[in-house]
């Protein structure tokens, strides 16, 4: 294929002659014209591949595996080159335009595996948002997601199981690695570190300032929470814990288990045999919760956040227009009903554990949200919301007006967010046996650098990393009784994403055999440092079948090599078997 | 951090515009300008009010431009680095700790002290045409450099090969971002403004060699080692630091130009400006 095919139809002339004139400034400013000469007169049925991924100061990792990726194409006779996207920039050309031929990146997962369902559902396929930015459809692989919804326990672990084997076969994305996650934290200021994962509602609630402290000092890498603060944002969301302090969910997800948040209760079960529906729930909430805004938090709200996760403009545009994030867990239900202002009863398509997820969206205010969708709406007698791109799904949402512990209080663009105790959250309370919030501030520094994180937290400018620090900043870690070095598994995992939309990545075969260009060992070794566990599948060892265990080797697309270097001959011979063919000069061509 | 490494710069390079001063200025002229000042000063006031009018502007496009760029579109990192990716591994080869220190001093603090120090250092000439023509120089790069910060997207050597560029100023003084970023966005690499600003000193430096032969001696090496500083720390790509010098180029002949027709004062000059200095 060429560039071309992967850009939208009505871009195509545009960007072209934009990329001319580019190309043609840059090499004007060198003196090198007769490279454009050769690029003009190059065959066009060559096989060209963009990789798109984010520059190092975004995720050094990231860049660092495309480029071996790239190096690796090359030899291999493809035309590859990198398309370098800040953050947002990348998840906007990936998961809202599909505007992408392969990408490396990070995928946040989730505790229950069900996520796969929202990744990979032919459903979802022309969707925009977190839900199947691959293009990838496949009704046999469509039953094995469903399949494994509908069960617990043992069978389930068994058709999950299936679904993984299937998912190596099919291969519309390869995990590499889950990295370990590393963090530091000044133990002079606050204790309580390291009983929970840091970044996450617990993580938080359970610090314990000296006195005096009225604020904890985190820094993130990432500066897009100072900019938006959109629950619903697809390109500006993936990973961070603030939209959990700013909203709160009907349960959290702690060490595992989902633990009772802002419902009091939550009665969980499979239906009776002759229901429609496979289980369901009943849920109670806390008494007398109140927005940020002092709206009171009844079952209405609850009730309207699963409507409009489902449509955001409620009925009013000619399309639905789902939300581009929290597509699965709400797919999960079958029917919302309001019992009274603390009660409702959800019923689920789904066994008990793939339920679970729904109770983790966050509850929205129905008040704000509903003058929203009007405002936009407006008397437009044919309106359409587009699907992950309308304003109410990009919009800043600054402040953000929650019900959780914290709430906004200020920010600044590219430099700072500060959260707020919210006294009257629920976790104040004697009666509710949750960890209270003793810190009176959160406030949410963007340092991009891991080695100025670092610094800055030895030098008491700061009480802890809240983002990920990269691996080659970890030997910087001072030897400091003051500063706490944390280390946690992470369910995230690195992966190569592959357009199925288009060739030549509609083809499993050619998805495979690209992915076989990778060595998951060598990156871990050489890019990771030894700090994350290659993979051959995205999740956790304890869901994966026999066949697909990592041993020193990728058991379903080993590399074509070892130790980092290429066998471009053997990958070769495998791509002429796939029925591509080679020039005179070793260029693969379709 | 910021407000310690924001002092510790204003130290040193104090430090150095005074040594300056005593070294390249002189006695004579500081006796001058202590006479002269409010005229040199109602001279040069009208560029200097254009000059903070532009960087003001340009502190608040740039929290825009970026966003610009990205619909824009002209992504050309690839392209500069698959034309001379090489050149900086090449570049990077020569890497040792006491090259690195060097280059990171340069690029902080030797820069500032090249910006800081012609403005001393032509504001104490009686003749205050170098002095227009330097703050003219200085609004055109920025006004310059902004428009190609708009069009051309580009990441630094240090986004794209983070692991070969060994000197990375970032990693060895990690508190040194804390600056950058407050003056600079990671996309906005092409062209090379340090590269084109200390260019632009170096040329004028080289233009009053006779008033200030002593400074010349300084600024034009001083120039140079700011262009390789930021090429050497993976900052930029040459690509970036010749358009830099182009862009250098062209703000001197332009400053030379403008200050030319335009200015009130020198009406009565006839000939060489630069014969009537001293």
């Amino acid at each position: 294929m060429n560039r071309q095919s992967t850009t939208r139809p009505n871009g195509v002339d545009r960007r072209s002659v934009l990329a001319a004139g580019a190309t043609g400034l840059a090499l004007a400013t060198s003196g090198c014209i007769d490279r454009v000469e050769s690029a003009v007169g190059q065959e066009t049925d060559r096989l060209a591949l963009s990789i798109t991924t984010v520059p190092a100061d975004g995720d050094r990792e990231a860049v660092r595996i495309a480029r071996q990726l790239e190096a690796n194409l090359e030899a291999v006779g493809i035309d590859a080159s990198l398309d370098m996207r800040s953050r947002s920039e990348f998840l906007e050309a990936v998961l809202i335009d599909h505007d992408f031929d392969l990408y490396v990146g990070r995928h946040p997962a989730d505790f229950d595996p069900d996520f796969l369902y929202e990744m990979l559902h032919s459903a979802y396929a022309n969707e925009s948002g977190w839900q199947n930015p691959f293009g990838f459809a496949n009704i046999p692989f469509d039953d094995h997601l469903e399949a494994q919804r509908r069960v617990d326990g043992e069978p389930r672990r068994e058709r999950v199981a299936t679904l993984l084997e299937a998912l190596a076969e099919e291969n519309p994305f390869d995990p590499i690695c889950f990295p370990e996650e590393h963090r530091v934290a000044r133990t002079d200021r606050f204790e309580g570190w390291s009983a929970d994962h840091p970044e996450s509602r617990h993580g938080y609630l359970e610090l314990e300032p000296d006195e005096d402290v009225d604020r904890l000092r985190v820094l993130v890498t990432d500066s897009r929470i100072s900019r938006n603060l959109n629950p619903l944002s697809a390109t500006l969301r993936e990973r961070g814990s603030t939209i959990d302090l700013v909203y709160d969910s009907l349960a959290t997800e702690h060490d595992g288990d989902l633990v009772p948040w802002l419902a009091e209760d939550v009665e969980l079960r499979s239906a009776d045999g002759d229901d429609d529906h496979v289980a369901e729930a009943t849920i109670t909430l806390r008494e007398d919760c109140r927005f940020h805004d002092d709206e009171p938090l009844d079952a209405d709200d609850v009730a309207f956040t699963y409507r409009f996760l489902e449509d955001t403009a409620l009925g009013r545009s000619e399309f639905p227009s789902p939300a581009p994030r929290y597509r699965s867990h709400v797919s999960t239900l079958e029917g919302v009903t309001v019992e009274s202002d603390r009660e409702l009863r959800l019923e689920f398509a789904t066994g008990l554990e793939a339920a679970r997820r729904a109770l983790t969206v966050p509850i929205l205010p129905e008040h704000r949200w509903r003058e929203q969708v009007e405002a936009r709406v407006g008397n437009a007698e044919a309106f359409t919301a587009t699907q992950g791109q309308w304003g109410l799904v990009t919009m800043d949402n600054v402040p953000a007006i929650g019900s959780g512990p914290f709430r906004f209080e200020s920010r600044s663009e590219r430099e700072h967010l500060t959260l707020e105790r919210y006294d009257d959250h629920f976790t104040g309370r004697e009666d509710v046996d949750l960890p209270a919030v003793d810190v009176e501030r959160l406030q949410f520094g963007i340092d991009p650098g891991s080695a100025s994180s670092i610094e800055r937290v030895a030098n008491d400018g700061a009480d802890v990393t809240a983002s990920m620090l990269e691996a080659h900043a970890l030997e910087t870690i001072p030897d400091d009784p003051a500063v706490d070095h944390l280390e946690s598994p992470s369910r995230s995992f690195y992966h190569v994403g592959f357009n199925a939309r288009i060739e030549p990545f509609s083809n499993p075969h050619v998805r495979r055999l690209v992915a076989g260009l990778l060595d998951k060992s060598w990156i871990v070794d050489e890019i990771f440092d030894g700090h994350a566990t290659p993979t051959a599948t995205p999740l956790p060892e304890e869901w994966e079948p026999e066949e697909l265990i990592w041993e020193g080797t990728d058991p379903v697309t080993p590399f074509f090599g070892a130790d980092g270097e290429l066998d471009a001959e053997a990958a070769r011979a495998a791509l002429e078997d796939a029925g591509y063919r080679y020039d005179e000069q070793g260029r693969l061509h379709q | 951090m910021l407000v310690q490494v924001l002092l510790q710069l204003a130290v040193v390079v104090s430090l150095l515009t005074l040594a300056g001063i005593a070294v390249v200025v002189g006695r004579y002229r500081l006796r001058d300008t202590r006479r002269e000042w409010a005229s040199r000063l109602r001279a040069a006031t009208p560029i200097t009010v254009v000059l903070a009018v532009v960087l003001l502007a340009n502190s608040v496009a740039r929290q825009v431009v970026p966003d610009l760029s990205w619909m824009i579109g002209w992504n050309l990192t690839w392209a500069i680095y698959d034309l001379e990716g090489q050149f900086i591994l090449w570049l990077q080869s020569f890497e040792t700790p006491a090259l690195t220190a060097f280059f990171s001093f340069v690029y902080i603090y030797g820069y500032v002290f090249l910006l800081v120090f012609p403005v001393v250092a032509y504001f104490a000439l009686s003749n205050t045409r170098p002095l227009r023509e330097l703050l003219t120089a200085y609004t055109l790069n920025y006004v310059l450099g902004l428009v190609l910060y708009t069009f051309v997207i580009a990441y630094g050597p240090r986004n794209m090969m983070p692991e070969l560029v060994d000197a990375l100023m970032y990693d060895t003084y990690p508190r040194y971002q804390h600056l950058t970023r407050q003056v600079n966005r990671n996309t906005n690499v092409f062209p090379s403004l340090h590269t084109s600003l200390a260019a632009t000193v170096g040329v004028l430096a080289y233009q009053t060699r006779e008033v200030y032969p002593r400074w010349a001696i300084v600024a034009v090496p001083l120039a140079i080692s700011v262009a390789i500083s930021t090429m050497y720390l993976g900052i930029h790509w040459a690509i970036d630091v010749v358009a830099g010098i182009v862009l250098a180029y062209v703000c001197v002949k332009l400053a030379g130009v403008l200050v030319g027709r335009w200015a009130i004062s020198d009406r009565f000059d006839v000939g060489n400006p630069l014969s009537r200095l001293r």
